[in-house]
């Protein structure tokens, strides 16, 4: 499978993806870790993605996304935005509204973090 | 007669790096850094209310860009700060911007 059919199929299979800049347990880029931390802060349960292993993964998922900057955040497949949105979201309250009525009232039960590498 | 030439030459250079060392600490590097990005967004945005471009290291490659404007009204977050993106779109590409915070506000 393509990068671009795997970026698409996370994007459309999971709750919450969030493309980032390292994984949640080795974060490498300030404004990923921006946005990991206001998911956990609102119980997202995350699938985290590492575009840093090859460029090719970055360039594939800003031309499905037309978002040119990393993180990006989704939500039931719908881009949410980067680590500014996220953050003023979750500051705010909507972050949690949002995905309470995208996942349901139990969404943060989980708090599952998964991470998924592409090949 | 050389002495004199030299100290004149050292004076000259003691001045301008007093000056240097003042201008940086008024910030004005901060404003030459941010002034062509403040241009473009002023071309994108004509009715902001409020418009402001900030270096936030002083290295002129990190910015924090505020927008609010009438133009930005009605329109989502993700769509407003996709506005920022195209205005800055040349920047973005050719490497002067190596991180960019955005926050925007619509008023109606």
């Amino acid at each position: 499978m393509s990068y671009s059919d795997q970026i698409k199929d996370v994007i459309q299979t999971s709750d919450v993806a969030l493309f980032m800049k390292g994984t949640p347990s080795f974060v490498m880029c300030g404004n990923s870790d921006r946005a990991l931390q206001a998911l956990r802060r609102a119980g997202a349960p995350v699938t985290a993605v590492d575009v840093l292993p090859d460029p090719q993964i970055r360039q594939e998922l800003s031309a499905i996304s037309g978002w040119p900057t990393i993180p990006q955040v989704f939500v039931k497949g719908e881009l949410v935005g980067g680590a500014d949105i996220v953050e003023e979201l979750e500051q705010t309250g909507e972050l949690g509204e949002k995905l309470q009525a995208a996942l349901g009232e139990g969404y943060s039960d989980s708090r599952e973090e998964t991470t998924v590498a592409l090949t | 007669m050389r002495v004199y030439q030299f100290r004149h030459i050292r004076w000259r250079r003691k001045c301008s790096a007093v000056l240097l060392r003042r201008a940086y600490a008024a910030g004005y590097h901060r404003l030459v850094s941010t002034q062509p990005l403040r241009d473009l967004l002023e071309q994108a945005f004509p009715d902001a209310t409020e418009l402001d471009v900030i270096d936030r290291t002083g290295g002129g490659d990190h910015f924090q860009v505020v927008v609010t404007a009438p133009s930005l009204g009605g329109l989502s977050l993700v769509e407003q700060h996709r506005r920022v993106y195209e205005a800055l779109a040349t920047p973005l590409a050719d490497g002067t911007i190596h991180e960019l915070r955005i926050k925007t506000k619509g008023t109606p």
